[in-house]
């Protein structure tokens, strides 16, 4: 008898997630892979864009050292749940392989579309926030959810325009998607208060309005501030440190929320990996503050 | 305005000339409110991030190309590449992989008929860093199968490469950063194979008959076959020094069906 090497492909599934029990992690990107995987930083968990992923080589050797040490969560930029068209199979099939291999607690993409035609184009796209669209995106996310087997979460994105026929709010439009399919609810803080500067709305009302049960993520990040002749445009650019008006907001939200699994992003300038720890550490420390409060609020 | 509709005016504005922007077709802005910051500034955002984010994802696959060409140029061509040659799928650790054919054509790089080559040998080394996993067949797997059924099949990492130019001189050259240095390019070409024996990818140079070989096992040619079409060519060809060296690189990737 030949001998047959019995580990060919090198794919190893790990066990089945859990929800990370310190709620607060940090965006695993290339600059960050030695450091992360050689001394573990004090997180809870790890995020990556799948798409990274979809090759073998470096990028998988990495993230497979650090699935042993970390729980994950996959959060996908390139489905475009919000197309027209139906969601790419291929995309979907390598997709899905990634989750049976490292089994994230958290699948997820935005409310946004990038694909139209042959050309897929890198960015987060605006939806006009309309019926028609409500059908297209939650068609998108039960063709996504379905070749999944499981729920996916869905994250409201930053925008630049707003469309003349919206028919609705952007929080009505994310929690009738939750309710209509079943998905859960991404809730980036930083996108909140960039649009809600961008077009003139009150970022309270928005997370109050959001249907809380629904929400199993929340992003923090940094945003730039853009002058143009006649004001100042928010760019979310994932780029600095979380400002303060979004922490206020952060606590809000911990407030109405709950210790949700929450992110620090940072996707470009990385900074030492030491800073990404310590924004993780601003946000536990206001979901400690919060959780006590409400405790002793419960003991009076 | 159906989605669909909305979606292809918004792909085609942000793919445009940049002029579009700032004054859109009437029927265009009255898709969307307006607001005290004007939408030619708020459309610009997205035109940034698009052709921005691809551009860098195409000027950071070159860095030869970068060296020869200087940033300023590589900018100007990539981002002319990406307006013309939108990525097709969400993911881009493949994009770009027509590059060569485009700076073939690319009136202004007409001069430097070499970069076409190193941008070639760019793309092989970038495709071959993202391959996907496979174990390499070794001497011990050899050893153990039945050379009648020996099936020689190249790693999935493996690109080769001919070119007139002397590309791995080339690379060396743009390494070493000395402006002062110049090369002589007309010292004749190179047979390259690229792959990615463990997470790097590497170049190996080659000889005519080897290259002819892996070239033909490449297109999934009978290894008998293969070593006939070789053996024409090449009549010294030594088979047995070539799987010799070719184990030892880990070039043959080992699927079950070999053993």
């Amino acid at each position: 008898m030949s001998e047959i090497p019995s580990d060919i492909t090198k794919v190893q599934s790990y066990p089945p997630a859990s929800k990370p029990i310190d709620p607060v992690g940090i965006g695993l990107r290339h600059p960050y892979y030695r450091e992360v995987t050689e001394s573990p930083p004090a997180v809870g968990w790890l995020e990556v864009h799948p798409e990274n992923y979809f090759g073998g080589g470096a990028h998988r050797h990495f993230l497979s050292k650090a699935r042993e040490k970390y729980q994950i969560s996959l959060h996908a930029v390139g489905l475009s749940l919000g197309s027209a068209e139906p969601v790419s199979e291929d995309h979907l099939r390598r997709f899905k392989e990634l989750i049976d291999i490292y089994q994230p607690f958290n699948v997820s993409d935005h409310a946004s579309w990038s694909a139209s035609g042959n050309a897929h184009l890198n960015d987060l796209l605006p939806l006009p926030y309309t019926q028609e669209t409500l059908d297209t995106l939650c068609r998108n996310i039960s063709q996504t959810q379905d070749y999944f087997g499981r729920t996916i979460l869905v994250e409201n994105p930053s925008t630049y325009v707003a469309f003349a026929n919206n028919e609705m709010t952007e929080y009505e439009f994310m929690n009738r998607a939750a309710q209509k399919t079943g998905c859960g609810l991404l809730l980036d803080i930083n996108n909140i208060f960039v649009q809600s500067h961008n077009h003139g709305f009150d970022p309270f009302e928005y997370i109050d309005g959001i249907n809380a049960g629904k929400v199993g993520e929340i992003h923090l990040a940094g945003h730039i501030e853009k002058e143009a002749e006649s004001g100042i445009i928010l760019v979310d650019t994932h780029s600095r440190p979380v400002k303060k008006d979004v922490w206020d907001l952060y606590e809000h939200a911990v407030r109405r929320l709950g210790p949700v699994p929450t992110l620090i992003e940072w996707d470009q300038d990385f900074p030492p990996l030491s800073k990404l720890v310590e924004e993780a550490a601003k946000a536990r420390q206001i979901i400690k503050k919060v959780t006590s409060e409400s405790i002793a609020n419960a003991a009076e | 305005m159906r989605l669909s509709e909305v979606q292809k005016r918004f792909k085609d504005t942000m793919l445009d000339h940049p002029k579009v922007l700032d004054d859109p077709p009437t029927d265009f802005a009255a898709l969307f409110e307006s607001g005290d910051i004007p939408l030619p500034v708020r459309l610009k955002v997205y035109r940034n991030n698009i052709v921005g984010s691809l551009t860098d994802v195409m000027i950071n696959s070159h860095p030869l190309l970068e060296k020869l060409v200087g940033r300023d140029f590589l900018e100007m061509m990539s981002r002319h590449f990406v307006l013309e040659n939108p990525p097709t799928q969400g993911c881009l650790s493949f994009y770009g992989a027509t590059f060569d054919s485009f700076i073939e054509n690319y009136e202004l790089a007409k001069a430097m008929p070499y970069l076409p080559d190193i941008a070639r040998l760019e793309i092989a080394m970038n495709e071959a860093y993202h391959a996907p996993d496979d174990e390499p067949l070794t001497a011990k797997n050899l050893a153990a199968a039945p050379p009648e059924n020996l099936k020689l099949e190249l790693r999935k990492s493996i690109r080769l490469i001919s070119s007139k130019y002397p590309l791995s001189d080339i690379r060396d050259f743009c390494m070493e950063d000395d402006p002062a240095k110049t090369m002589n390019i007309d010292t004749g070409g190179v047979k390259l194979m690229i792959y990615r024996p463990a997470l790097d990818s590497v170049i190996v140079k080659l000889d005519e008959a080897e290259y002819a070989m892996l070239e033909a096992l490449g297109h999934e040619t009978a290894l008998e076959e293969a070593l006939e079409q070789t053996l024409e060519k090449h009549e010294s060809f030594d088979f047995q020094g070539f799987l010799q060296r070719h184990v030892a690189l880990e070039t043959f990737s080992a699927p079950q069906a070999n053993i």
